[in-house]
């Protein structure tokens, strides 16, 4: 870019062609005061308050929006520039009420710290009180137009960052404010409360909904959310004891100025009154408080009995996908050298077997092969399987930006109405369980009508001609009947996404939970090899993962057959090599994993469990198998935060600290490092969950040699792949990625005969629908009730916007089976059947019904049983039918 | 505004007509609302969410716009639109007076339409044609050196 010199103040400063003023001067420390801009805003030149004098001109300009160019000579400071800067700020105050004293935006107003420096108080100009009732009906924002100055930044933070598009400007001058549709209240408006305006707001008129006065923190503590698979940082403010505030961190570029509503919003969980205070034990029916110390030797005593009386194999960790990459690490090591077992095992293991299998077949890379910034370079973006706005907000504003701001076009395959559907360019609504064979038509039509990179195929690629022979079977138009989809809409959804220089690909827990997820996926990477769109920049397959570390509870070696760094179990070299590292014998048999262990009920293959961070009475289906399960056990030990409904079944509970108590890191979907920093001391006794697992190591005879986190963090960094200097950084800031390049590279290393393409084996659905179920059953993820709702349940305004507790029908079905709003009905499945109250809604297609994922005992209705090659009963719908039924019954 | 006013019928197939023709083309927003007032006299509050899905914006925006601008309007409007001007001549000459006859005969405030959606009460900052003021202007019909009598006479001939 050109170097351009300009000066200012007297100095001389430089920068480069298309930089604004203010960039400059900021970049050089030069204070120019601004209420409208933000570094992740376009500047629109509000405020007025930036101006700066050209000393060639005298031209007074704005400097936000103006350009810099060679030679010229700015000064922020001259008497002119005073005079109006000070003028505008009088002007602002004159409407502004004189409510400071109990404006809980305290020292953090932007307006107030602006005067305050520019020695501005009272002044000469008549008060022009703008008076706005205060609309404070939601537990999460609450809005005072009398405060606003109208700098848009709120507006524009609604367009450009999350791209929802909630507010803009109402009406004009006196009257212009900005407003939802309609001027209804937020609650009442598609605003998701992700909390990007809140967290940009200059003044009082946008303010947290919270105990009043909390006003301007002590400190605050960059950390990460502890949510969903994007792993935002996060920063937390904290006063005392508490934190009353969870921020976007300034400046990052990851969160770009937005979290969503359960980062913003859900982390009070961490102050919930049920949290766990101190260990506890049952005695008959209830549980008794007791010391760390008591707990842990009853904790010890049972699992060293059950290892005398029934051998190590009866004996299972489960690892949890919330808890670091440390503790799993670990855990692991407990189960496989204190406990002696390979029967380790975590919550995001089922579905990263999916993506494993899937893209490890087929590129060679067994996660998300690019990062979120270059999705959104992206000039064609695919999105299957999943309601990206619920599942991963970040990851949707991410595509949504693309599309909105950047002018990609989007293929959107999912049967439901979903909020990226009012963005996509070509919308397929596929038979559920057919999306294998859509994307299997979709490669066929690309070979077909030759529109691959036969260049990049024929060099690069393996196995294109089986691919192309077993496709040549497949027409289009059985594509279309059995995806019940017109031919031609699979004909220009292939079309589109091969004639697009850079595609990218988004899939979802639709996809990865599916009975034929490995099939999709591999079918995905076909296409995706087809056309080159896996390695080079803004491309990839971005698998998206449920829990914030999902990726690196697997990778760190939680998995009843893979050592860390994903070393086969069964693999001399890697055990001998963790032998040697821990001196220790290793089981090399694999172990269980948790649903297969769970499954069996009361023939459960297990006498002891010690289950840390994991919930799995409400994640598996069929929760009364795994309730018989866990009682018929002989010990169970639960960590966790809240006596959950697997604690109940426990007889030694350990208090364990919340991710705002501790330290360590989480692996993001993208394979990203983020660091937890503690913000506050553990809740009453808990502790972080290392520190547990070491105790209990200790107690158990059997010293694990750590005494820090900084001595696993360097076994980490030494001895996985994947891993290695993912500590490099001393201050771990995440905007260097580093680490995520060495590790792409290598990956890359060991690629001997990949990428190659997948033949698919089988063109039929993978189930035929049974007549007597009709309907397919999908459990509805919203965005307040996270996961199986053990942490977001607690959170105190989360819980206030669940969803209703309504069976959701399209409307062309209810009119078939004479159905209204309000009707009761009974679900059936073959495995369980529940009563419900129907709701009709538009954004089902026909056949499809879904319940919310809180709704109580839904996971009953699922199937227990484990798809071919899978540890997982395939959890992304299940076939169901309605009858209705009296309201008495 | 009047609530008890009835709602002119607004035939969705039209509506939706109007708008699927500018599909796609984010630059039209203009033009196209233009035509739905055109056709409808005024822009009714359920087009918004048909407009913002066509044009691919966001409901909020097309609403920001249609509220910026004084010749979109957002109700009904009446048959007759009565425009009275309060530019200085007329204010010099009695132009005040004037409108508060004309308010007097209309029933109705500045900017309201009548229940029967006959009238629409509007003023103007100045029409241009101070020699003849006071004036008004009802639809295209300038009437000028306006006093009582004219004004009586007029609400009673329409």
């Amino acid at each position: 870019m050109q170097p351009v010199t300009i000066t200012i103040n007297q100095r001389v400063v430089s920068g480069h062609a298309g930089m604004t003023i203010l960039e400059i001067a900021r970049e050089s420390k030069i204070d120019i005061p601004t209420l409208c801009d933000d570094s992740s805003l376009e500047p629109v030149g509000a405020c007025r308050l930036c101006l700066v004098e050209n000393e060639q001109s005298g031209a007074l300009l704005a400097s936000c929006v103006t350009a810099v160019s060679p030679g010229m000579i700015i000064n922020t400071n001259s008497p002119r520039v005073l005079e109006h800067r000070k003028t505008i700020v009088k002007l602002l105050l004159a409407s502004h009420p004189d409510a400071c004293l109990v404006c809980d935006k305290g020292n953090r107003c932007r307006l107030r710290q602006i005067a305050s420096t520019m020695n501005i108080g009272f002044n000469e100009l008549e008060k022009i009180p703008q008076f706005a009732a205060i609309q404070e009906l939601n537990p999460f924002i609450t809005r005072d137009m009398a405060k606003c100055v109208l700098c848009g930044k709120c507006v524009r933070a609604c367009r450009e960052i999350v791209v929802e598009g909630a507010i803009d400007y109402y009406q004009r001058g006196f009257s212009a404010h900005p407003a939802t549709l309609n001027d209804t209240p937020l609650e009442r408006s598609p605003c998701t409360f992700c909390g990007a305006c809140l967290a940009l707001c200059p003044t009082g008129a946008l303010m947290e909904k919270e105990v009043p006065f909390q006003g301007t923190t002590g400190s605050s503590v960059r950390t990460a959310c502890a949510y969903c698979g994007c792993g935002c940082p996060i920063t937390l403010e904290i006063k005392g004891r508490r934190v009353v505030r969870a921020l976007p961190t300034k400046g990052d570029f990851f969160s770009n100025g937005a979290l969503c509503i359960r980062g913003g919003f859900g982390y009070d969980y961490i102050h919930s009154k049920e949290r766990l205070v101190a260990p506890l034990i049952k005695e008959g029916d209830h549980f008794k408080k007791v010391s760390w110390e008591v707990a842990l030797k009853a904790a010890s005593a049972g699992l060293n009995r059950v290892k005398s009386q029934f051998g190590p194999d009866a004996m299972a960790v489960f690892g949890s996908s919330k808890c670091t990459n440390e503790e799993n690490y670990l855990l692991q090591r407990f189960a496989r050298t204190v406990l002696k077992t390979n029967n380790i095992d975590n919550g995001s293991s089922p579905y990263n077997l999916a993506i494993r299998s899937g893209l490890g077949d087929t590129t060679g890379y067994l996660s998300t092969t690019n990062l979120l910034e270059a999705l959104e370079e992206a000039e064609l973006i695919l999105v299957i399987g999943t309601d990206l706005t619920v599942t991963a907000p970040r990851a949707a504003y991410a595509v949504k930006r693309a599309v909105r701001n950047k002018q990609a076009k989007l293929i959107l395959i999912e049967p439901r109405q979903t909020k990226l559907a009012s963005f996509a360019h070509w919308w397929l609504r596929p038979e559920p369980g057919s999306e294998a064979l859509l994307l299997n038509g979709m490669a066929s039509v690309i070979i077909e009508e030759k529109l691959f990179n036969a260049e990049y195929v024929s060099r690069l690629t393996e196995g294109f001609s089986a691919l192309a022979d077993a496709l040549k079977s497949f027409s289009l138009e059985a594509a279309a009947k059995d995806t019940h989809l017109p031919a031609d809409e699979i004909l220009s959804a292939a079309r589109a996404y091969a004639g697009a220089s850079k595609s990218a690909i988004v899939l979802g827990p639709g996809i990865t939970c599916a009975a034929s997820g490995i099939e999709s996926i591999k079918a995905l990477s076909n296409l995706a090899l087809l056309t080159d769109n896996i390695w080079c920049s803004s491309c990839g397959i971005y698998s998206i993962q449920k829990d914030n570390n999902g990726m690196g509870a697997c990778e760190i070696g939680s998995l009843p057959d893979f050592l860390p760094g994903y070393q086969p179990v069964a693999d001399l070299t890697a055990r001998n090599k963790f032998e040697r590292l821990w001196q220790s014998e290793l089981p090399a048999n694999p172990g269980l994993s948790m649903a297969e262990a769970l499954s069996r009920g009361k023939e459960i293959p297990l006498k002891a469990l010690y289950v840390v961070g994991e919930n799995p009475v409400l994640s598996l289906p069929q929760p009364r198998q795994t309730r018989e399960a866990l009682s018929s056990l002989d010990f169970l030990v639960v960590q966790d935060l809240f006596l959950t409904e697997t604690a109940a079944f426990a007889d030694v509970v350990f208090p364990a600290a919340s991710f705002a108590e501790k330290e360590g890191s989480f692996t993001n979907f993208e394979g990203r490092i983020n660091w937890l920093k503690q913000a506050i001391p553990p809740y009453g006794e808990s502790l972080p969950d290392w520190e547990i697992v070491l105790r209990l190591a200790k107690e158990m005879g059997d010293q694990l040699p750590y005494s820090t986190l900084e001595q696993v963090i360097t076994e980490i960094e030494e001895f996985v792949p994947l891993y290695e200097g993912y500590d490099h950084q001393e201050e771990r800031p995440s905007e260097k990625w580093s680490h995520w390049e060495e590790r792409r590279n290598l990956a890359f290393q060991s690629l001997a005969g990949f990428p190659r393409f997948s033949i698919p084996d089988c063109f039929s659905p993978p189930h035929k629908k049974p007549e007597e179920y009709p309907f397919c059953l999908v459990l509805e993820e919203t965005l307040p009730f996270f996961g199986n709702g053990t942490r977001s349940g607690k959170a105190r305004r989360l819980k206030t916007i669940y969803p209703p507790l309504l069976l959701k029908i399209g409307t062309d079905d209810a009119a078939k089976l004479a159905l209204a709003t309000g009707n009761a009905v009974r679900i059936s499945s073959p495995f369980s059947q529940l009563n419900a109250t129907v709701d009709i809604c538009a954004t089902l297609p026909p056949g499809m019904i879904a319940l919310p994922a809180s709704f109580p005992d839904a996971m009953d209705l699922f199937s227990p049983d484990m798809g071919k090659e899978k540890n997982l009963p395939p959890a992304s719908f299940c076939y169901a039918q309605l009858e209705r039924v009296s309201l008495d019954e | 505004m009047n609530k008890a006013q009835k709602e002119p019928e607004i035939n969705p197939e039209v509506l939706l007509d109007i708008v699927t023709a500018y599909r796609r083309q984010k630059w039209s927003l203009i033009p196209l609302v233009q035509e739905i007032q055109a056709e409808f006299g005024y822009i009714p509050p359920q087009s918004i969410p048909l407009i913002a899905d066509a044009l691919k914006l966001f409901p909020s925006e097309v609403q920001g716009v249609i509220s910026f601008y004084e010749q979109l309007y957002t109700e009904p409007r009446g048959k007759n639109i009565v425009r009275v001007c309060r530019g200085t001549a007329c204010h010099v000459r009695g132009g005040k007076t004037v409108l508060k006859l004309v308010k007097q005969h209309l029933g109705l405030e500045e900017n309201q339409t009548s229940d029967d959606l006959e009238y629409t009460l509007e003023t103007v900052a100045c029409l241009g044609i101070c020699a003849l003021s006071p004036t008004m202007i009802i639809n295209k019909q300038v009437y000028g050196h306006m006093n009582p009598q004219k004004i009586k006479q007029l609400f009673k001939k329409e």
